[in-house]
């Protein structure tokens, strides 16, 4: 039918009032988007952030320099040399009731070919067991009795140029003797700089450090995720001079943050919508009422109340589709903008909608010091989905509140709509 | 003699406007043979356009019936009024009553885009209506681009879009000058003796009167033979 050029040219000629109208729409569907693009960059993140905490439920360290190390190292700068624990704990903790398997590692911050990295020992089934394991893009995991290779992150081996199968040289400090390791294998994490890491065995990392028998950390997984607290306060009373944190759970916790900001979003997005379509129906109101008379002539000449009714809604949907997809082009530049935005922030210290970044506490500075940066917190991932989500609900917005204009326009009789002047 | 087309039986509109009624129509018995250009007269406020309203699908009379091709238009909903003023009649305003953001071509395809017609299809036929009124090099002219005259045509090929066996029109030439009333009356005529369409046409502009094959005259709402 005609609606479609009915209505784009009804548009144009009323350029200002849709361009008002559709603002309305654009204000809701654009803080709804940057929420939903803060929501997917959250959940991505905090799902690498799992897998980058190891997966495990619990982690064992030793108590006593803990707070010493707070202060030292950066994202990739050098670490203070961990204290350990004795890699017997390891046997003790797993002889505790509820702990399915332990997985031993020892992490210190080596030199790969002359760049400052964090590099874990590990003892590659185990810590698959208790971590479900890297996520491996090229080459293969280490295995059970691997001797110099290493698994390096992708991140890293671009910086260093580096390919699957070649040598790189590896110490514990720069004034300690290098060794040469074969890459075997390459992971991908999703978090650029949770992938200047790599790993070794366990054995390996003993050798370069010197530190024969001791280990950084024990990664500790529960026969079930519900055990977790019991069985970390067990491990705290049955081990002396250990430090026990559960990490997943605090992933969790501030995940739980996370929704209770997502609805807030939602909340202030939802009533702008609202607002936005009330100026939807209002405007398409003014317009039927305009063409009263078109109206009448429509159905002088046999338009049906349908054909009526289709004309309006296709102007309104049309309003809601402008909404819609400036909304989209809007979030998207304001989304991106926002870690650039919050980055002065955060730099400065403040913490993003007044409260405490609820990633810090999840991060466990063992596992070598990451993630420690509010800038998860402030990357905003624009996926398709929210894309066409957006733009539905624009539409659907148009929709909607066109129903009420568009019903009265088709409810009115021909002889009077056409008396009208 | 050719067969009634339209025949009113006693048919009579009475408006309320708040507690007082008014009479438009009274008892009207009126039969129009097909093939007809029937001219109504009468003095304003006599009750013609009602009367051409009621005919047309688009009012409903208070009493009486009216028959249209043997079927009684009173008794048709609301929907099915819609459908019979899509497919037996057509609608000629004074005032043209174009949309004014369509082109000349576009006007003319709405009967038929509203019948569910094919792009192609519409557009060809609407461009031969065009023709028919002497109009196809305006065919993507807007309507404020056209003079009364050339609307008035773009609006009867609108009126022949679905091949309507009525066409009614509203003091069709009274906004025009006289040589485009002429022009109208003999597109008039010469649709009626090609189609053997029924014309009836209200008017007072006596260039319409004389090419019309018979008149009724409306006072108070009664009709009358000329
Ligand atoms: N919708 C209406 N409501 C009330 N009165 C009406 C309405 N339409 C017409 N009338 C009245 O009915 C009478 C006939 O009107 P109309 O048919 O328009 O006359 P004409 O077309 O001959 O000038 C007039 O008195 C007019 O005021
Ligand atoms: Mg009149």
């Amino acid at each position: 039918m005609f609606s479609w050029s009915l209505a784009v040219r009804n548009l144009k000629r009323r350029r200002l009032r849709t361009a008002l109208t559709a603002s309305g729409i654009v204000v809701g569907i654009s803080m709804m988007f940057i929420l939903l693009s803060l929501v997917s960059g959250m959940e991505t993140q905090a799902r690498s952030m799992v897998r980058a905490l190891g997966g495990a439920d619990i982690t064992v360290s030793n108590s006593t320099s803990f707070r010493d190390r707070m202060g030292g190292g950066g994202f990739f700068g050098a670490l203070p040399s961990p204290s350990t624990l004795d890699a017997s704990i390891a046997e003790t903790i797993s002889g505790i009731p509820g702990v399915y398997a332990v997985s031993p590692q020892f992490s210190f911050s080596g030199s790969i070919n002359s760049r400052r990295v964090t590099v874990y020992g590990i003892e590659p089934p185990l810590f698959e067991v208790v971590t479900g394991g890297l996520n491996i893009v090229e080459g293969r995991f280490l295995s059970e009795n691997s001797y110099g290779e290493i698994v390096m992150g992708k991140a890293l081996m671009e910086i260093l140029n580096l390919t699957l199968g070649q040598t790189v040289s590896l110490s514990a400090s720069q004034e300690e003797e290098e060794r040469i390791f074969a890459v075997v294998g390459v992971f991908e994490t999703g978090m650029i700089f949770q992938e200047y890491v790599g790993y070794i065995s366990l054995a390996d990392a003993q050798n370069i450090t010197g530190e024969y028998g001791l280990v950084t950390q024990i990664l500790v997984k529960c026969e079930d995720p519900s055990m977790v607290s019991d069985v970390a306060s067990l491990i705290s009373s049955t081990v002396p001079g250990v430090r026990v944190t559960t990490p997943t759970a605090a992933i969790q916790q501030a995940s739980q943050m996370l929704n209770t900001l997502t609805m807030f979003f939602a909340t202030i997005g939802l009533v702008a919508l609202f607002a936005g379509s009330f100026g939807v129906t209002n405007t398409m109101i003014m317009s039927v009422t305009e063409r009263t008379r078109e109206i009448g002539v429509l159905k002088a000449i046999g338009a049906k109340n349908h054909d009526i009714m289709k004309i309006f809604l296709v102007e309104s949907l049309l309003i809601g589709l402008i909404g819609g997809g400036v909304g989209v082009a809007v979030g998207s530049i304001l989304a991106y903008a926002f870690p650039m935005l919050t980055s002065g922030l955060f730099a400065a210290g403040a913490s993003p909608f007044g409260m405490r970044n609820p990633f810090s506490s999840a991060v466990n500075p063992e596992l070598g010091g990451r993630a420690t940066s509010p800038i998860m917190f402030a990357t905003p991932a624009i996926t398709p989905l929210n894309i066409t989500i957006c733009f539905s609900l624009g539409a659907l917005v148009g929709i909607l509140a066109g129903l009420y204009p568009a019903w009265r326009a088709s409810r009115m009789k021909p002889v009077e709509a056409l008396r009208h002047v | 003699m050719s067969k009634l087309i339209v025949r009113t039986i006693d048919l009579s509109k009475v408006y309320r406007r708040g507690k007082v009624n008014v009479p438009a129509l009274n008892n009207v018995n009126l039969q129009v043979s097909s093939g007809e250009i029937v001219g109504i007269m009468g003095p304003s406020g006599s009750g013609k356009t009602t009367l051409l309203n009621i005919i047309g699908g688009l009012d409903k009379p208070t009493q009486g019936k009216i028959f249209v091709d043997g079927v009684d238009i009173t008794s048709l909903n609301e929907k099915d009024l819609a459908d019979y003023r899509l497919k037996k009649v057509g609608f000629i305003f004074q005032f043209y009553n174009l949309i004014p953001i369509l082109t000349a071509l576009e006007n003319v395809e709405i009967p038929l885009a509203l019948m569910g017609a094919p792009k192609d299809e519409r557009r060809e036929r609407a461009l031969s209506l065009l023709r028919v009124v002497g109009l196809e090099n305006r065919a993507d002219h807007k309507p404020d681009e056209l003079s009364g005259g050339e609307q008035q045509r773009v609006a009867i090929a609108r009126a022949l879009a679905n091949n309507p066996s009525i066409v009614l029109a509203d003091e069709p030439t009274g906004d025009l000058d006289s040589k485009s009333a002429m022009a109208f009356m003999k597109i008039v005529r010469d649709l009626n003796r090609r189609n053997n369409q029924t014309f009836i046409i209200v008017t007072h502009d006596p260039l319409v009167v004389e090419q019309c094959t018979k008149i009724y005259t409306i006072r108070d709402g009664r009709v009358e033979s000329a």
